[in-house]
C-alpha cells in the first residue's frame, strides 16, 4: 500500500530532515507516527499524500510511484488518500455539509448521491445534527471530526492525519481516535502523526518514531538509521 | 460526460455565488467594462449606418467637360473623339450631351419648366461626360485627366462629379482603422479589468483553492469557476453596453433627423446587425474567460 525506498528529504541546502527512510505499510494497517515537534512527522505524511516531493529515493502509494506520477495524475491519487492536516483548513464561509460536499463536487458525483454520502460521513463522526452550522460554530473537537468527515467522504484507501488530537482534551482526543479506529476496522490504511505518548500507549499499534537523524519502526523493533 | 457537465454546473454556481457575494464590486466591474465596450459599439453603429450611403452612390468618378457657349457646334463631338484617341485607355465611356438635349431634359422637370420658359435663349453649354476606367488610384487619375482637359480649347469647365464619394470612402477607411484601434484598446481594458478582478478573487479564495487541491481537485476544476466569472462578467457587460448603445442612438438620431431633413434625405443611426452583435458578445465573453484563465494560472501558484 505504502512503500518508502531510501527516501531523503531536505529543504534547500539544509541538512536532511528525513534521511534514508525505508519501510512498507500494508493495506489495512494502523500506524502512529511519533516524535517531537520539528522531527519531520508532518513532512512524512505530506510526502505520502503527494503534497511534498522527496529530495531522493522513491515512494509508492496505492500502487503508484509518486516520482513517476504526472502533474495531471496527482489529483487522482489525492482522491485515494484522505488527508487531515494540523490546521483543519475548513471553509468558514460554508456550512458543515458544504465542507463535506466539496471532495464529492471535485469528482462530479450526482448531487443526490453526494448529499447522501456527505450525510453518512457526518453521521459517522457524530455531526449529523450540525450539518447546517458553519465550522466557526463548532467546538475544536467537532471541527476535527468535520475535517475527518471531509477526508473520508470520498472513501479513500488511505487516511492520514497530522496531530488530529492536538489542542483537544483527553475525552475529545479519545473520541477522535476511536473514529479513526472505526475506519481502520473497515480496511482503511491509517497513519496518524501525534506527540501524545499517553494516547498512543492506549492503542497498541505499529509506531514510526522519528527523532532528529533517526527513524525507528517500533512494530518491527528495528532501528533503520 | 455527465460528471463533466455536473462539474461545469458546479463551477457556474460557484462563480455566480462569488459575483453575488460582492454585489457592488461586481457591478462596478461590469459597469467599467460596459462603458468601455459601448464606445466601439457606437462607433460601429455609425460606420454601419454610413456605409450603405456611400455604397448607394457610384464611386466610379465621372468627369464632366462643359464647353464654352461660344464653342462651334461640332466641338463637343471633336473633343469626345480626341478623348477616345488620346486617353482611350483611361476612359470607360464617353457620352456627348448636346445643349438642346440638356435643355429638353431640364424642361421635363416641372420645377425648371417655368424658369426656362422666360429665358430668351438656351443658356446651357454642350457637355461631355467621361466615365473613368476602373482601377487603382481612380481619384488621382481623374484629377490628372481633368488638369489636362481644362487646357483644351473650347473647354470652359471640368467637373469631377464623384469626388465627395471618394472622400467619404477615404474617411470611412480612416474611421474603420480608428475603430479597429479603439476596439484593441477596449479589449485591453477588458483584459486588465477581468485580470485584476480574478486576481483579487483568487487571493480571497486562496483557502478554498488549497482545500480543493488537497481533496483531489484538478487544475481545470480550480480554474473553471474563475473562467465562468470572467465570461459571465463580460457577457453581462456586453448586454449592458448594448443597452447603453441603444439609449445613445435616441438623442443622436433626433439630432441627425433634423439635419438629414434639411437635405431632404432620410438617415438614421442603427446598431450593427444582430448576427454581428452575437459574434461580438461571444468574442467578449471568450476574451473574459481567456483573461481570467491567464490571471488564475498566474495567481494560484501556491
Amino acid at each position: 500500500m505504502i512503500e518508502f525506498q531510501h527516501v531523503f528529504k531536505s529543504y534547500g541546502r539544509g541538512r536532511n530532515i528525513l534521511a534514508d527512510l525505508t519501510f512498507q505499510v500494508a493495506a489495512g494497517e494502523f500506524v502512529f507516527v511519533a516524535g517531537p515537534s520539528g522531527a519531520g512527522k508532518s513532512t512524512l505524511l505530506k510526502m505520502i499524500a503527494g503534497l511534498e516531493p522527496p529530495s531522493r529515493g522513491s515512494i509508492q502509494v496505492n500502487g503508484q510511484r509518486l516520482d513517476k506520477l504526472s502533474a495531471r495524475a496527482r489529483p487522482y491519487l489525492r482522491r485515494a488518500v484522505g488527508v487531515i492536516l494540523q490546521d483543519t483548513h475548513l471553509l468558514y464561509d460554508r456550512s458543515a455539509m458544504q465542507n463535506v460536499l466539496l471532495p464529492l463536487a471535485v469528482t462530479g458525483l450526482e448531487p443526490k448521491v453526494a448529499h447522501a454520502r456527505a450525510r453518512a460521513a457526518l453521521e459517522k463522526v457524530g455531526l449529523s445534527a450540525k450539518e447546517d452550522l458553519s465550522p466557526i460554530e463548532l467546538s475544536g473537537g467537532e471541527q476535527q471530526r468535520l475535517a475527518i468527515a471531509r477526508a473520508i467522504v470520498n472513501r479513500p484507501a488511505i487516511l492520514i492525519a497530522d496531530e488530529p488530537t492536538a489542542n483537544l482534551d483527553r475525552e475529545n482526543a479519545r473520541r477522535i481516535l476511536s473514529v479513526f479506529k472505526d475506519f481502520n476496522r473497515v480496511g482503511v490504511t491509517t497513519l496518524i502523526a501525534s506527540h501524545d505518548e499517553a494516547l498512543m500507549a492506549e492503542h497498541a499499534s505499529r509506531t514510526f518514531r522519528i527523532e532528529p537523524g533517526h527513524f525507528f519502526d517500533q512494530h518491527a523493533k528495528r532501528g533503520v538509521h | 460526460m455527465k460528471s463533466l457537465l455536473r462539474q461545469h454546473r458546479y463551477a457556474m454556481a460557484v462563480s455566480l455565488r462569488r459575483l453575488l457575494s460582492q454585489p457592488f464590486s461586481s457591478l462596478a466591474n461590469i459597469l467599467v467594462i460596459a462603458l468601455a465596450l459601448s464606445l466601439p459599439l457606437i462607433g460601429a453603429s455609425l460606420l454601419t449606418s454610413v456605409q450603405p450611403v456611400a455604397r448607394e452612390v457610384s464611386v466610379t468618378p465621372e468627369l464632366t467637360l462643359f464647353l464654352s457657349t461660344e464653342a462651334p457646334s461640332n466641338a463637343a463631338r471633336d473633343i469626345a473623339n480626341r478623348i477616345l484617341k488620346e486617353h482611350g485607355d483611361q476612359a470607360q465611356a464617353v457620352r456627348v450631351i448636346g445643349r438642346d438635349q440638356a435643355l429638353s431634359s431640364l424642361r421635363e422637370n416641372p420645377a425648371w419648366e417655368q424658369a426656362l420658359r422666360v429665358l430668351p435663349s438656351n443658356p446651357l453649354p454642350d457637355a461631355i461626360v467621361v466615365t473613368i476606367a476602373d482601377g487603382d488610384d481612380l481619384a488621382v487619375r481623374a484629377e490628372a485627366l481633368a488638369k489636362v482637359w481644362r487646357k483644351w480649347p473650347s473647354v470652359d469647365l471640368v467637373q469631377l462629379d464623384s469626388a465627395w464619394v471618394q472622400r467619404l470612402e477615404a474617411l470611412l477607411r480612416f474611421a474603420r482603422i480608428g475603430l479597429f484601434l479603439l476596439a484593441i484598446s477596449v479589449a485591453l481594458v477588458v483584459l486588465a479589468t477581468v485580470f485584476n478582478t480574478v486576481r483579487m478573487q483568487a487571493l480571497t479564495q486562496r483557502e478554498e483553492i488549497a482545500v480543493a487541491r488537497l481533496v483531489g481537485a484538478t487544475e481545470s476544476f480550480v480554474r473553471r469557476p474563475f473562467l465562468y466569472l470572467g465570461a459571465i462578467t463580460c457577457s453581462v457587460a456586453s448586454l449592458l453596453s448594448l443597452g447603453i448603445g441603444w439609449l445613445a442612438m435616441i438623442p443622436l438620431n433626433q439630432a441627425l433627423h433634423s439635419l438629414a431633413r434639411s437635405y431632404e434625405a432620410e438617415f438614421a443611426l442603427r446598431l450593427p446587425p444582430m448576427p454581428w452583435l452575437w459574434i461580438g458578445l461571444v468574442a467578449v465573453a471568450a476574451l473574459g474567460a481567456l483573461s481570467a484563465r491567464w490571471s488564475v494560472t498566474r495567481n494560484t501558484k501556491f
